[in-house]
């Protein structure tokens, strides 16, 4: 199956988010949520249904989702992700985010499981502004409770947009095109955030000590949300470590989700702003 | 000449201050999921196809790069001498002078943007601390060693360049390919854990020379994959991951702080 899934938010006048543009095809349905809990927050709270088998063999799933300035989407999964066999041609999932100035957005799918015969990709691509968060979690298991693990490769490019992109775009004038491409290099430094591919389905790979050490959950969340920790943070099976630039990572692992969910928990627990945003935010009890 | 350098580098006598690194296999050992020669091997191979790879490819990335910069300075200066001889006049060398600076510049940009996708590739704190600790370390041998501005360009980025970066530089300022500073880089990876692992577990050294050599194929491949990528844009270099050993090298650090270790990653 083929779909292009498409989500678009706006601050509204009233500081609310607005959706501006919502296009799902099955297998991935993008569903707001309504009623008086959705009209009590400001935020986008948008639930991911998968509609159909997926990801299965051929699937190629697209989804795009923009978050214009002063926006906060909360988009999260309701089923675990079961990807199916795929080993004549490989499923694939291409994210793309775009996150506006002072605007937010929470990724939270629930746990994918990679089964047997399965070959599933992935890649998720963000571009933020320097002023915008971003929250993004992927909990990968490997097969079924007493399956070995399908073939699985996910790809995670977190980068910064500068502040001004129309800089990128003009010329300075009496600058020959090396120089002008140095400068739009040296601007450009420092973008990157983060960029990582995980792997399933190499079994020596996995059992050794310096990849998965046998676990067969992997959890892993970029927190880009305000303060990050001045130095790593680490418990037995997870950790939190701050990125070069900006941003930081919290990864566990475990021998099933409940325990690998909880190192994640933990870990972004430790996660100073995070933890000043979610206590902002909390009710004062007096 | 190139292999000259890559031999040196790769040199457990080489005084860079590799030796105080076990890339991991330390906090391993500490946790006891390595206990014998059995566990040894897929632990090498592991660190080997991911962090490894990921060196192999900046050090090929940047061997690359500074073999083009060293081929493209030779003719600048040959045709500043020859305008100088027939007196080509200030304007001609002004240009020349403007071209070099405009090349310095790109030379600097591609400086940055190589080690900004190195740390992005480096998530754990730990894990960036101990390649800049290698490459401050063994910086001091390379200038004393392989003087050059393009080892200055390097360190203006950042005064303790990335381990990797620094190590494909000298190959390639040498003379070397992509693949033998891979290749230099990727042994690195695994040959300061084995002989860590045999003064940690007190392995028959032979034994773990003998467990080196069989990881011969997967040295070949990360060599090959490095090598292919290198003359690409940096954003596109392989970055595979090693969750275990960044949480590891992460909790390592607060054992070493607290208790007794012997290696400092």
């Amino acid at each position: 199956m083929r779909a292009r899934t498409v989500l678009v938010v706006e601050r509204g006048p009233d500081g609310r988010g607005l959706v501006r543009e919502l296009r799902s095809q099955s297998p991935l349905s993008l569903v707001p949520r309504r009623g008086t809990a959705a009209a009590a927050e400001s935020a986008v709270t948008v639930h991911m249904v998968g509609s159909a088998s997926t990801p299965l063999a051929g699937d190629d799933v697209e989804l795009d989702v923009r978050v214009g300035p002063g926006a906060d989407v909360v988009l999260t999964g309701v089923a675990a992700a079961v990807a199916l066999p795929g080993l004549a041609k490989p499923s694939s999932l291409a994210i793309r985010f775009e996150i506006g100035e002072d605007a937010s957005l929470q990724y939270l799918p629930e746990p994918t499981v990679i089964t047997a015969r399965a070959h599933h990709h992935t890649a998720l691509s963000a571009e933020l502004h320097p002023t915008a968060r971003l929250r993004a979690r992927e909990v990968l298991v490997a097969g079924r409770a007493g399956e070995p693990t399908g073939r699985y490769r996910g790809t995670v490019r977190v980068e910064e947009t500068p502040a001004d992109l129309h800089e990128r775009h003009s010329r300075p004038l009496g600058m020959n095109e090396s120089a002008v491409r140095a400068g739009r290099a040296v601007r450009e430094q420092g973008r990157v955030l983060l960029m990582q591919t995980q792997e399933l389905g190499d079994l020596p790979l996995g059992r050794s000590a310096a990849h998965l050490a046998g676990r067969r959950v992997l959890g892993t969340e970029v927190l880009i949300w305000g303060d990050d920790p001045g130095s790593g943070v680490a418990g037995d099976w997870w950790s939190l470590t701050p990125l070069a630039r900006r941003g930081s990572l919290a990864t566990a692992v475990g021998p099933n989700a409940v325990v690998a969910q909880r190192g994640l928990a933990e870990a972004v627990a430790a996660h100073p702003g995070w933890t000043n945003a979610v206590l902002a935010a909390a009710p004062v009890l007096r | 000449m190139g292999s000259l350098a890559s031999l040196v580098l790769a040199d457990a006598r080489f005084p860079g201050g590799g030796h105080v690194h076990s890339g991991g296999l330390e906090e391993a050992v500490a946790r006891g999921l390595l206990t014998g020669l059995d566990d040894l091997e897929p632990f090498l191979r592991g660190r080997l196809r991911t962090a490894g790879l990921v060196s192999a490819a900046f050090a090929a990335a940047s061997a690359v790069r500074t073999a083009d910069a060293r081929v493209a300075r030779a003719p600048v200066s040959a045709a500043c001498a020859t305008q100088a001889a027939v007196g080509g006049g200030r304007a001609d060398a002004g240009a020349a002078q403007a071209s070099t600076s405009a090349a310095r510049a790109t030379r600097a940009a591609t400086w940055a943007e190589l080690d900004a996708e190195l740390d992005a590739r480096t998530p754990s704190v730990a894990q960036r601390d101990a390649s800049r600790a290698q490459g401050r370390g063994t910086l001091r041998a390379v200038r004393a060693a392989w003087p050059s501005p393009m080892i200055d360009e390097l360190v203006a980025v950042h005064p303790r360049p990335h381990h990797p970066l620094l190590v494909g530089a000298v190959i390639g300022l040498s003379g070397g390919s992509a693949a033998e500073a891979a290749e230099c880089v990727g042994y690195l990876a695994v040959s300061g854990p084995a002989s860590a692992a045999v003064r940690l577990l007190g392995l028959d050294p032979f034994a773990v020379n003998a467990a080196l050599v069989r990881l011969g194929p997967d040295l070949d491949d990360v060599v090959a994959t490095a090598a292919r990528a290198a003359s690409g844009p940096p954003a596109d270099l392989p970055a595979p991951s090693a969750p275990v050993l960044d949480l590891m090298a992460q909790a390592h650090v607060h054992h070493h702080r607290e208790q007794v270790r012997l290696f400092v990653s």
